[in-house]
């Protein structure tokens, strides 16, 4: 029997958009594209699911063939079904390690100097890269000290202060590795006079998707549209996010790739940077110091899919001092857990040339991206500090306010 | 959205394609800030990459100087968008639209005044007013006068493409009846870049980067040379390079004695990506905001005005000074349908015709006629004003491109030159209401 509830490939007509644009594809010749192995060959895997090959294993997930396709097609959807339906995993305990962010941010953080010295040791790359599989050209980010959740809580009456509070869905990012981008988060809107409070939250998924895991995703991503209901409350409160790839999944990919319900929450889910533009519009700017710096913008792809660029650009205009340089929009390549895996970390670096040469091209200050595995990409392959967009907005706040 | 100070852009343009950047262009060259919101990739990626400006009269005699037919075509036909422009604005526009792709280093030909004639994939040849350099200049032009030998090459497995289909055409045409026609086919070795990939996968775009690419260029033309034949033409498919096609293509020349020049073919076109590449370029060097993956849902018209547009990720409205809606026609969705009933989905803005009757279809899929549904699209002012239900014009909103009613882009081959002219007179009335 031929399940008919999604056949959005018939909206295909193979004009080969996505595939011209598609960075793996263009990397590796190993990799048919998203046409073939989205709405093509989705209609044989339908009714002989034995063609799913493991060419599907290629995809990063970068979205760039939706946002370039003139016709709508959800074609990562086709792609993250298959793969995660049809497809055996070859690295389980690889990716294990890489997926279970909660499990190894807990633990780890605990212990962090420790972990940090084990994680940098040659022979612990030694070891994760021939047995497990992780590059050992990736670099791995630092676990901060204790969890963000866990000092933003100590905080939560200072924050009930304010006359109005949003919710911040952290994240695992900033949750065990980047405590200082979270707390500029809470910095900028505590200065734009709303109150910060992090719901109980879980690892939104993004990696397990990408090794194709979905059973595991669809208990944490119930788990989250749960608890966001919960916590949001009555009023509806907004659900701020700073990652653009946990927004992508939970907003995007929940009812997309995982089918799972999301409408009670979705029309309060907004990235950062799209709330505190939308911030500056209605209540005016907020004073701010300039900045005089020469600023390279790299848009993540997922920023792009979801359309969030255009608050992230207009947001930064507005400090004074920013000579804001808008790079061509291109994959940096890592893809999230991607660029770890040691036989896709060469396609990585690969497809991020072209971005790393723009970058060098214009010789920045900093580069600023609002994505996490973007900045780790862009600091393992260019001399360039790179910061977030709301760091940014915080320096140029905590600057005036000196 | 309380007074105009809340509005970041002077103007936001619905549509990402040849007219909605020839606006945003326009534009922001004149000092208004733009933000073009764009659905996925344009036509111009279906496009031959040459631009049409007036190749048919609807009685289907060909158009051979088409500023000297303009006049009385116009005449003939008062809701057309050419005549809504005036011909000094076709001029114009053109004229804008090549200096501007100049600008960004892709060279355009055209036989002014007069439309010439580009070699298509079967073979034909089609009227048109501008083509890239590497599909249609003056050599190929004195070459085609002085009955030539011609060669039409392909790569081995590239099979958007096919020499003889395109030799036994061209040889019922007139001009070249008298001319001798090879074909010939190129290897292309796997260690050219081309990895562990077969050739027999590649589309033009594998095979563009693979020309692109100036380690590769001695190894192609010792391929061409290869036939052990000459001839004073080579055609090849539209993919010797994209950024930089024309150094390919004139050292190619130069190192095989041939005259090369590329024809167009399916889909993916490069031609056509070039063009796309060199607009977005200039837009984003004169500061225009290019947002992809991102469409327009509905927009509110408030009185005459437009007061926001809704986007579909985007839980707030967008609000600018002016408008452009220049979203195409049915295949890019500017336009839908629906059983019985032709719509302009965001805004609701009036349409011809409305209802769809038995003539919007005609016959046969490739009728000389061509399909009334070509025409269908929005109804506007002089000034490119689209017409609310109720009669009104919006003041505020300006329409340009494949969304416009009352022209047929296929049957007239006018579409490149439409889509050019109304968004570079769109641009024109926004900028003349900033003056007023």
């Amino acid at each position: 029997m031929i399940k008919l509830e999604n056949t959005s490939f018939d909206c295909c007509i193979k004009c080969t958009v996505c595939t011209v644009y598609c960075p793996v594809a263009r990397a590796s010749a190993s990799y048919p594209g998203p046409k073939y192995s989205g709405p093509d060959a989705e209609r044989l895997r339908i009714k002989t699911p034995f063609l799913a090959d493991q060419s599907l294993a290629y995809c990063n997930n970068c979205k760039r063939c939706e946002t370039v396709c003139p016709s709508d097609v959800r074609i990562t959807d086709f792609i993250y079904q298959a793969k995660s339906s049809r497809l055996t995993q070859k690295h389980r305990i690889r990716d294990f390690l890489l997926t279970r962010t909660d499990l190894t941010g807990q633990i780890a953080t605990r212990v962090h100097a420790l972990a940090n010295r084990i994680m940098q040791m040659p022979a612990t790359r030694l070891v994760l890269s021939v047995i497990f599989g992780i590059s050992r050209k990736a670099d791995f980010p630092r676990f901060d000290r204790s969890t963000f959740a866990r000092s933003l809580h100590r905080q939560v009456t200072y924050q009930q202060t304010f006359p109005e509070t949003v919710l911040y869905f952290h994240g695992c990012y900033v949750n065990y590795y980047d405590h200082a981008l979270g707390n500029d988060v809470v910095f900028v809107l505590n200065a734009l006079g709303i109150g910060v409070i992090a719901p109980p939250q879980k690892c939104c998924g993004v990696p397990l998707i990408a090794s194709g895991n979905l059973k595991k995703v669809k208990k944490n991503g119930h788990y989250i549209v749960t608890k966001l209901l919960n916590a949001a409350g009555a009023g509806g409160r907004t659900i701020i996010f700073s990652s653009s790839s946990c927004i992508l999944t939970v907003k995007h990919d929940y009812p997309g790739i995982l089918q799972i319900d999301n409408s009670s929450v979705y029309h309060q889910l907004e990235f950062i940077t799209a709330f505190i533009h939308k911030r500056f519009r209605q209540k005016g700017l907020p004073e701010m110091a300039g900045v005089n710096l020469t600023a390279a913008y790299h848009a993540p792809c997922h920023l792009e899919r979801t359309g969030g660029v255009i608050h992230t650009v207009s947001a930064l205009k507005s400090i004074p001092g920013l000579r804001l340089v808008l790079l061509h929009s291109e994959c940096c390549g890592i893809a999230g857990t991607y660029g770890f895996k040691k036989e896709f970390n060469g396609i990585a670096t690969d497809i991020g040339q072209g971005l790393f040469d723009q970058i060098n091209n214009v010789k920045p200050d900093i580069v600023i991206t609002d994505c996490e595995t973007c900045k780790m990409q862009i600091q393992t392959h260019t001399p360039y500090p790179v910061m977030h967009p709301v760091s940014v907005i915080a320096m140029a706040l905590r600057t005036a306010s000196v | 959205m309380n007074s105009d100070a809340t509005f970041e852009y002077d103007c936001i343009i619905i549509g990402g394609g040849l007219a909605g950047l020839t606006c945003g262009i326009k534009c922001q060259s004149e000092g208004l800030s733009c933000a073009i919101v764009s659905s996925g990739m344009s036509a111009l990626h279906f496009s031959s990459g040459s631009i049409d400006l007036l190749g048919y009269l609807p009685d289907r005699k060909l158009v051979h100087h088409p500023f000297d037919t303009l006049p009385a075509f116009i005449d003939q036909h008062p809701e057309h968008p050419y005549a809504k422009c005036g011909p000094e604005a076709v001029s114009a526009a053109l004229t804008f639209f090549q200096q501007t792709v100049a600008c960004e280093g892709l060279r355009l030909y055209a036989n002014i005044p007069a439309n010439h004639f580009h070699v298509t994939a079967l073979g034909t040849l089609k009227p048109t007013f501008y083509s890239q350099q590497t599909v249609f200049n003056q050599t190929i032009k004195t070459a085609f006068e002085s009955r030539p030998s011609i060669i039409i090459g392909n790569i081995h497995g590239f099979k958007d493409f096919h020499p003889q289909l395109a030799a036994a055409n061209l040889k019922k045409h007139p001009l070249f009846t008298k001319c001798a026609i090879d074909c010939a086919l190129i290897d292309l070795p796997e260690a050219c870049g081309a990895g562990d990939q077969t050739i027999q996968n590649m589309r033009s775009i594998d095979i563009a980067r693979i020309v692109d690419n100036p380690r590769n260029l001695a190894m192609i033309a010792s391929r061409i040379e290869s036939f052990g034949r000459k001839a004073d033409i080579l055609a090849m498919p539209a993919f010797l390079g994209i950024d930089n096609h024309s150094q390919v293509i004139s050292a190619l020349s130069d190192k095989t004695g041939m005259t090369i020049y590329e024809v167009p073919t399916l889909p993916p076109s490069i031609p056509g990506m070039r063009l796309d590449n060199a607009l977005k370029s200039r837009f984003a060097a004169l500061g225009g905001v290019f947002i992809a993956g991102e469409s327009v849902t509905a927009g509110r018209i408030q009185g005459n005005r437009v007061a926001y547009i809704h986007t579909r990720n985007q839980d707030t409205d967008i609000a600018a000074r002016f408008y452009v809606l220049a979203g195409g026609s049915f295949f890019s969705r500017g336009l839908t349908s629906s059983a019985g009933h032709i719509k302009e989905p965001v805004f609701n803005l009036a349409v011809r015709p409305e209802t769809i009757t038995g003539e919007i279809a005609a016959p046969g899929f490739l009728d000389p006629a061509s399909h009334g549904f070509m025409r269908t699209g929005v109804i506007t002012t002089s000034d490119l004003n689209p017409l609310q239900q109720n009669g009104e014009p919006v003041t505020n909103l300006f329409c340009s491109g494949a969304v416009l009613a009352d022209y047929n882009p296929v049957a007239e081959a006018s579409g490149g030159g439409v889509a050019i002219t109304t968004g570079y007179h769109a641009a024109n009335r926004i900028l003349n209401h900033d003056k007023t």
